[in-house]
């Protein structure tokens, strides 16, 4: 009797195959200490007892990895063959679009490449091998994100101003200080409290605030390239909030002395990335010709909803308590986009992007989204840059802003309830005074003086003549922006190319 | 495995293709009470208490071997913790 | 608290006032006016006397456009949260105007 052909048996089950080919690889050492071997891990006041507690329900092997990295890299590098061989750039909705993928090309990719920088020294540098593993598969996810992100938006570069030198501009200009300072904050730090910076705090707790805006909003907006790389890393995202919940979790569990630790961590990095990711709700509001939904809809949902209610409730067991400055950000949510958007607007001719007034169209949907700042920022300051565009001229500041020392946004958040006073704080340590956006930023500085005194303030760095001299020009030069980078969005080239690619006049002004 | 006394939404957004198809029916039959919205490129699927992805049942409607790291190509995000994933279920829910 | 690192910790600010000589930083505060979305920052000789400084302001918030410089000249100055009447020809350093001090006032 025959038995019909069954697909064959694998000798080990998942959790088998994932034990011997990670952590029944790991060996105790014999001729050197455990401490010798792993230096990095005590410093911090964090106490493990046991590292093979660190669990990883992915259960990858480097077979499984490589498989489906790859099968994700062939379905990508193919959309964006379709995309450039079918000059899909004119199906955007607007040239104006692609002011936000400046902004993401500028801001990210180098920070892809921190992260996985430091996910490599903690798969040498954890004492786990389960933790290794994951820091391993991460490190080598966030290269790849680098290098995605980078080839995906290498398109729109030929077509586009604003894209050119983003490496160079990553380094040194103004508004890209701030995910630059972000991340250096994090990677020296030690390998605990970066899992709970970069690896809970950004990757779960906010990692949906950065991305879903960004690639909704390509997926709104025709950027099939940007929409494809956004939904294929986001698969390895899934990997990387889990290794986060996964870090947090280990450290409550392993010793209760952690908790304060983690929850003071906690607390700073929270409100660390939720300035960071301000630019993204002046972008998401602002930027998008179509936009998907308003910052303050995202906020409520991918934070408030998913987070507040679902994961706090989870992590209440361990004794941890919502991020200490969360009711500043929840309160902020109706005014956070005017605000960035507002400070983007007047010094964009020092930027690699470019800024307008919102159409009407663009005013309509505010004011349907915030019925009741909209209309306050718009008669104190939107009116006004149109009436000095009416009479032939354009708003920009002429000088340079008040920077907060922690998260380097110049200073224009307002006190809670009062949207139109700019809310200021400062301290005084060792006889130096240093500025504040906020309470957040204020105790985060208070409890570590010592190093965001050496914060690198683009603003104060001009005025010690390290930005190249003196004057914009000077400035502008140094940071290597040329003609069409900055400045207003109307008659643009980037605005004049796409009325000519579209076959319609320039409009007479 | 322990899961919270107290049920709360869990989810997971997975990319919208022709491929999830499968997925999808397969989730939605296993899972009373499943909430499906649909967003540009992607489909959310939602409930209280947890969430179940059976690799027989995916298998079954998709014709032709699925196993469950495949799942990896399909998720965008999630909320929940993975409180199980082997060689025929993955569960998402919380544990607190 | 002190930075936890593995080894002695202490660096020095990137913007103390040694790097500055004989110029200092001022941020200056039109408060209530966000059509400056924040207060700016201006580098100053400590020597520079108060007056100079009204005349530089009468120029850089002209960029406002409903902005009436002569309104300057009856405004409440506060140098770091505290009321002043600034004596205009004496120097900022001699009015109470340190190393990023905050010089504010409203119209």
């Amino acid at each position: 009797m025959t038995v019909p052909a069954q697909k064959p048996v694998r000798k080990l089950s998942m959790k088998q195959r994932y034990s011997a080919l990670t952590h029944d690889l790991d060996w105790t050492p014999t001729y050197v200490t455990e401490e010798e071997i792993f230096p990095y891990t005590t410093f911090e006041g964090i106490k493990v007892h046991d590292w093979s507690k660190w669990e990883d329900p992915f259960r990858l092997t480097v077979e499984a990895y490589n498989k489906y990295q790859s099968e994700k890299d062939r379905r990508l590098y193919a959309v964006l063959d379709g995309f450039a061989q079918s000059q899909g750039q004119l199906g955007l909705t607007d040239a104006s679009y692609m002011n936000a993928m400046k902004i993401f090309l500028q801001g990210i990719p180098i920070h892809e490449y921190d992260a996985h920088r430091n996910f490599s020294y903690l798969a040498r540098y954890a004492n786990g091998p389960g933790a290794r593993f994951a820091a391993l598969c991460q490190s080598m996810d966030e290269l790849r994100h680098a290098q995605t992100e980078i080839h995906t938006l290498s398109h729109y570069n030929k077509y586009f101003d604003g894209m050119h030198d983003w490496h160079k501009w990553s380094d040194r200009v103004w508004y890209l200080s701030v995910p630059k300072s972000f991340f250096e904050d994090a990677m020296t730090a030690g390998p605990f409290e970066w899992l709970i910076a970069i690896g809970f705090s950004f990757e779960y707790l906010l990692t949906n605030l950065l991305f879903v805006p960004f690639m909704s909003g390509a997926a709104f907006n025709g950027d099939l390239p940007t929409m494809t790389f956004g939904f294929s890393a986001q698969s390895d995202e899934s990997r990387h909030m889990t290794l986060g919940l996964e870090a947090i979790k280990f450290m409550l569990e392993q010793d209760e002395d952690n908790l304060p630790i983690v929850q003071a961590w906690l607390d700073k990095w929270f409100w660390r990335g939720y300035r960071l990711i301000s630019l993204v709700a002046g972008m998401m509001d602002y930027m998008l010709p179509k936009r998907v939904m308003s910052w303050k809809e995202a906020f409520e949902l991918y934070f408030e909803e998913q987070m507040l209610n679902g994961l706090f409730k989870d992590l209440a067991y361990y004794g941890i308590t919502p991020p200490r400055h969360v009711q500043w950000a929840i309160d902020e949510k109706e005014i956070l986009s005017h605000q960035v958007y507002w400070v983007l607007y007047q010094y964009s001719h020092a930027a690699a992007f470019t800024t307008t007034i919102p159409n009407e169209a663009d005013q309509a949907w505010l004011q349907e989204a915030y019925p009741e700042t909209w209309p306050v920022f718009k008669e104190a300051v939107w009116d006004k840059a149109q009436r000095v565009q009416d009479a032939g001229g354009r708003y920009f500041n002429p000088g340079l802003p008040q920077l907060c020392t922690v998260c380097q946004i110049p200073m224009g958040f307002t006190e809670p309830g009062d949207p139109l006073t700019q809310c200021q704080r400062q301290s005084v340590y060792e006889g130096e005074r240093y500025d504040f956006c906020s309470d957040g930023c204020q105790w985060i500085f208070d409890r570590e003086p010592t190093k965001y005194r050496q914060s690198w303030l683009p603003v104060h760095q001009i005025f010690q003549g390290n930005c190249g001299g003196p004057t914009l020009p000077d400035v502008a030069a140094w940071y290597g922006l040329q003609p069409g980078d900055g400045g207003e969005y109307l008659g643009s080239p980037d605005h004049q190319n796409w009325l000519a690619w579209h076959g319609q006049a320039p409009k007479e002004d | 495995m322990s899961v919270a006394a107290e049920p709360r939404p869990v989810g997971v957004d997975l990319q919208e293709n022709e491929e999830n198809r499968a997925l999808v029916e397969a989730i939605e039959a296993d899972n009373d009470d499943l909430n499906i919205r649909h967003m540009p490129g992607m489909i959310r699927l939602t409930k209280t208490g947890q969430l179940v992805i059976n690799q027989a049942s995916v298998e079954a409607r998709l014709g032709r071997p699925w196993e469950t790291h495949e799942f990896q190509l399909a998720i965008i995000s999630y909320f929940g913790e993975f409180v199980e994933w082997d060689d025929d279920q993955i569960v998402i829910a919380w544990k607190h | 608290m002190a930075v936890r690192a593995n080894y002695d910790y202490d660096w020095p600010s990137r913007s103390a006032a040694e790097l500055y000589g004989d110029d200092q930083l001022v941020h200056v505060w039109w408060k209530g006016n966000p059509f400056f979305v924040s207060a700016q920052t201006f580098r100053f000789p400590k020597a520079m006397p108060f007056g100079e400084l009204v005349g530089l302001c009468k120029g850089f918030f002209a960029a406002d456009p409903d902005f009436d410089p002569d309104a300057m000249d009856t405004v409440q100055w506060r140098i770091d949260k505290v009321d002043v009447t600034p004596d205009l020809t004496a120097s900022l350093e001699a009015n109470g105007v340190g190393h990023k001090s905050l010089v504010e006032f409203s119209i």
